[in-house]
């Protein structure tokens, strides 16, 4: 009896530790890679960091200081080609998973740093130096507020449409008819709008996907996956929206033009 | 005598002229050529030098040099052209893949090989290699039609080497040998032709990304089939693995191997080793290697007819993402050491060590290692050289080295780090690293180059803001009050749907009640109101009201059954205005004559009998039912 209790605790105790270990294997792997980052030694740090992004783990700082051993990486003169790139996905994504504003304000500034070297590479080689386009109209529109927010004045709007048309039509004052048919005769395209921006944000929190150009080189091909002869290269560290991937390539929609590129020239934004 | 003497210089010029082919080596015919001119950083060039010598098999090719390139593998393929009296060609082919590392115009080469005792080497090729994704597309490669004499026996003679004896003359019914010992490893349930066959195996159906999967195609010779076999050696396909980096596991000039006998569907077959490739897998997924075919030219039964080996598939997963070590790279599987020297280890400011790195071991040797990048320490591109090829029966392996010239910008003891390389052990079945400490490097400052000089490289991405040290970990899950159905139907549809429901419940009320009050002033309700009523009045005494609901039952069902009012209509005009309406003359005068005694019955000055009443009652019925029935 003794002996079976004594295993019990023993399998416990042992089951306990390893679920433990499983824990502490990201913050580990953090560790070691923002000591490497500190150190000065961007490949163990990047090799770190990709350790963690490979087991699915998604940080926000995390990805700024993975955005930061790359930077660091071409900081140092030990580039490699994508490391802009890269960078540049790493700040983007940790500007859009972190809650901390000062983690969002130093990811935007690094991107400034980093975008403003890859601006300066195009000038160079007499490219376009545009190197952000943007997201298009209907994105921006809906991004200008939180979607909860537009949800909130769709239902607003609804219960003014409602009553403004109720107390049209059955208030016998004049003065109450008039008021109800202003109310409802606002309230109608702002229930509009607001329910368009609503399935907009919505659509875009869930099913737009969105990546950054991690080449230097990754110019536009047609169907076939051959290059467009004198087509610009997309600027290395853009965002871009993912529209469909089919084979090897993938197409992108990058402001208001789209356009099909080699699928290993970007790098999806975790969300 | 004459004729003597011109035998014996013939003679004597033959004997001389053939040891002279001996010793004196001519110069092989090379040609090299690379399938393209322009390649992208990172992807693969071929390098195919095709060797012809008269003299001898070339052996040992090489590359040359390869700057800017490193070499990822190559394939090899042999020929040799029996020409008679002529003597015979020998043929040697190489391919070797070369995987672009950096941008520039580099000269490849020049390769070269060996024949006899001298090394002859082609011309050197000039590659422009430009950044990923900018070289001109490559076209769709060919199946590979493989030349001549592609298992390195004779199809004349199969036999050859086997017997000896029999190597210079092979009758062309050949009586099955008597007491051959098969392999129980070489059956096979049923053969796959007639007199030869090709077959192909794996060692294994499944593998990792980079592992190596040993792939063996044997051919098959019926022994007692008793006829001559050949194969038509200009019309030999290898096998197709585009999904595997491929090295062949035989030397360039061997010749196909003896392997054993075998027994098939009762028949005894002697069986070849003609292929053995080491097949590095480069991505996930059921990956398919093709069939190898061959023609057959004799015996005439058969020729003409071709010979496949099978459709195999490999099935192929990434090693397990639990345990994997940082920096490991997909594909880094085997079984791998790796060694470093540096050298000096005091230098000025400004100069530079040499660091020699050497990757050994079986499986897929990585191309490149990842390099300890420092601050202050500039690694320049390494020259590498490879020997790599078949280590073992069935392994392939062997080393790269890396020589790096390193310089050292800032002054100190330099620590240069430790090269790491993870990879998988496939045997093992678990991830291992590859480590080489560099050691440190004492770095004595330098008055002519001090840090921050006008040769200081210029400083990129200045101002990034500092890292953080700690994981900001998951926030509370978000909920989006939109996800939710009910937000959508109590908070944006419920306020017009109930606006919507009144409006409409108001209308539908009123048409309700038209329907309903019209539905009340229809001939049939009346009519069965006045029956009820009649049939109600003439259960009681009173004789008159029960004349008047007969009469007023008559009056509705002549408008509910004729479509035409008979109230006010005096003598002859009630049955005229039936009739108009299409009632029957005997039914119509029926119905006028019930009226009339109505009529009287109710306005008689004395008080009629009720039993009067109630038999004009059921005359009434009666014509009504006429009437309906009309």
């Amino acid at each position: 009896m003794r002996r079976k209790t004594a295993l019990l605790l023993a399998l416990s105790f042992g089951l306990l530790a390893a679920g433990a270990r499983a824990d502490d294997e990201p913050s580990a792997l953090f560790a070691s890679g923002a000591k490497a980052l500190d150190e000065g030694r961007p490949n163990e740090a990047i090799a770190a960091f990709e350790a963690l992004a490979d087991r699915g783990v998604v940080d926000a700082a995390a990805s700024y200081d993975r955005g930061l051993a790359y930077a660091s990486r071409v900081h140092i003169g030990a580039e490699v080609p994508g490391d802009l790139g890269r960078a540049a996905q790493g700040f983007e994504e940790a500007r859009d998973l972190t809650r901390d504003p000062g983690l969002a304000e130093d990811a935007s500034r690094a991107l400034t740093v980093v975008r403003s070297e890859v601006a300066r590479r195009r000038t160079r080689a007499g490219q376009p130096v545009e190197v952000d386009p943007g997201r298009s109209l209907s994105r921006t529109v809906a991004g200008l507020l939180a979607e909860g927010t537009w949800a909130v004045a769709a239902a607003v709007a609804s219960a003014l449409l409602s009553l403004g048309l109720l107390v049209r039509r059955w208030s016998t004052d004049r003065r109450a008819r008039i008021t109800g048919g202003v109310t409802a005769g606002v309230a109608a395209p702002v229930l509009l709008v607001s329910v368009a921006m609503t399935l907009a944000a919505r659509h875009d929190r869930l099913d737009v996907r969105e990546a950054v150009v991690v080449s230097a080189a990754a110019r536009p091909v047609d169907d076939r996956g051959v290059v467009i002869a004198g087509a610009t290269p997309l600027p290395e560290g853009a965002r871009v929206e993912v529209v469909e991937s089919r084979g090897g390539s993938t197409r992108i929609r990058s402001g208001s033009s789209e356009s099909w590129v080699l699928g290993d020239a970007l790098r999806p934004l975790e969300r | 005598m004459r004729l003597l003497l011109l035998t014996l210089a013939a003679s004597l010029a033959l004997i001389l002229a053939g040891p002279a082919r001996a010793w004196a080596q001519t110069a092989p015919q090379l040609q090299v050529q690379a399938d393209q001119d322009t390649v992208g950083v990172g992807d693969i060039l071929h390098l195919e030098l095709t060797a012809d010598s008269g003299d001898a098999m070339p052996t040992d090719p090489q590359p040359g040099a390869t700057p800017g390139f490193s070499v990822r593998g190559a394939s090899s393929s042999t020929r040799v052209n029996i020409g008679g009296n002529r003597g015979g060609r020998f043929g040697l082919t190489v391919d070797w893949a070369l995987q672009a590392q950096r941008v520039g115009v580099f000269t490849v080469g020049p390769p070269s090989v060996v024949v006899g005792s001298s090394r002859f080497a082609a011309r050197a090729i000039t590659v422009k290699v430009v950044p990923s994704g900018q070289a001109p597309h490559r076209p769709q490669q060919q199946q590979q039609v493989q030349p001549q004499q592609p298992f390195g026996f004779s199809p004349f003679d199969p036999w050859r080497g086997l017997f000896p004896g029999l190597d210079h003359g092979m009758p062309d019914e050949p009586a099955e040998p008597p007491n051959l010992t098969t392999d129980p490893k070489l059956a096979l349930d049923a053969a796959r032709g007639n007199f030869y066959f090709l077959h192909a195996v794996v060692d294994t159906p499944a593998a990792v990304v980079g592992q190596q999967v040993t792939f063996s195609v044997y051919e098959y010779i019926d022994m007692g089939a008793g006829v001559s076999i050949e194969v038509d050696g200009t019309d030999v396909h290898d096998p197709t693995a585009a999904d595997f980096v491929k090295h062949s596991l035989q030397r360039d000039d061997q010749d196909a191997v003896f392997v054993g006998f075998g027994a098939v569907a009762g028949r005894t077959w002697k069986v070849n080793l003609v292929r053995r490739w080491a097949l590095f897998p480069i991505h996930a997924g059921d990956l398919a290697i093709g069939p190898m075919s061959v023609s057959l030219v004799r015996p005439r039964s058969a020729a003409g007819s071709k010979r496949t080996t099978e459709n195999l598939r490999i099935h192929v997963t990434e090693p397990p993402a639990a345990g994997r070590p940082p920096g490991y790279t997909v594909g880094d599987v085997g079984k791998l050491t790796l060694s470093a020297q540096v050298t000096p280890r005091q230098v000025d400011q400004g100069g530079a060590v040499g660091v020699h790195l050497e990757l050994a071991g079986t499986g897929s040797v990585p191309a490149a290692v990842p390099l300890p990048v420092r601050p202050g320490v500039e690694w320049l591109a390494p020259e590498e050289h490879d020997q790599l090829g078949a280590t073992g029966h069935d392994t392939f392996g062997g080393k790269r080295s890396f020589d790096y010239v390193v310089r050292l910008h800032a002054p100190g003891e330099v620590d240069l780090g430790e090269v790491a390389l993870p990879f998988w052990d496939p045997e093992q079945r678990r991830y291992d690293v590859a480590r080489a400490n560099l050691g440190k490097v004492s770095v004595r400052p330098s008055a002519a180059s001090p840090a921050g000089s006008s040769q200081a490289p210029e400083e990129m991405l200045a101002g990034l803001p500092r890292g953080r040290a700690a994981m900001e970990g998951a926030g509370p899950a978000k909920s989006h009050v939109d996800d939710s159905p009910v937000f959508w139907l109590a908070g944006v549809l419920s306020w017009p749907v109930l606006l919507g429901v009144g409006v409409a419940g108001r209308a539908g009320a009123r048409r309700v009640a038209t329907s309903w009050l019209a539905r009340r002033a229809s001939p049939a309700t009346e009519l069965k109101e006045r029956l009820t009523a009649a049939d109600t009045a003439c259960r009681g005494a009173d004789s008159r009201a029960a004349d008047a609901a007969i009469a007023r039952a008559l009056e509705a069902a002549s408008i509910a059954h004729a479509g035409v009012s008979v109230r006010g209509a005096v003598g002859g005009e009630v049955v005229e205005r039936l009739e108009r309406a299409g009632v029957a003359t005997g039914t119509a005068s029926g119905f006028a004559e019930l009226m009339r005694e109505c009529e009287a019955a109710r306005f008689a000055p004395d008080l009629a009998d009720v039993t009067a009443a109630r038999e004009r009652w059921a005359r009434a019925r009666r014509a009504i039912r006429e009437m309906e029935r009309r």
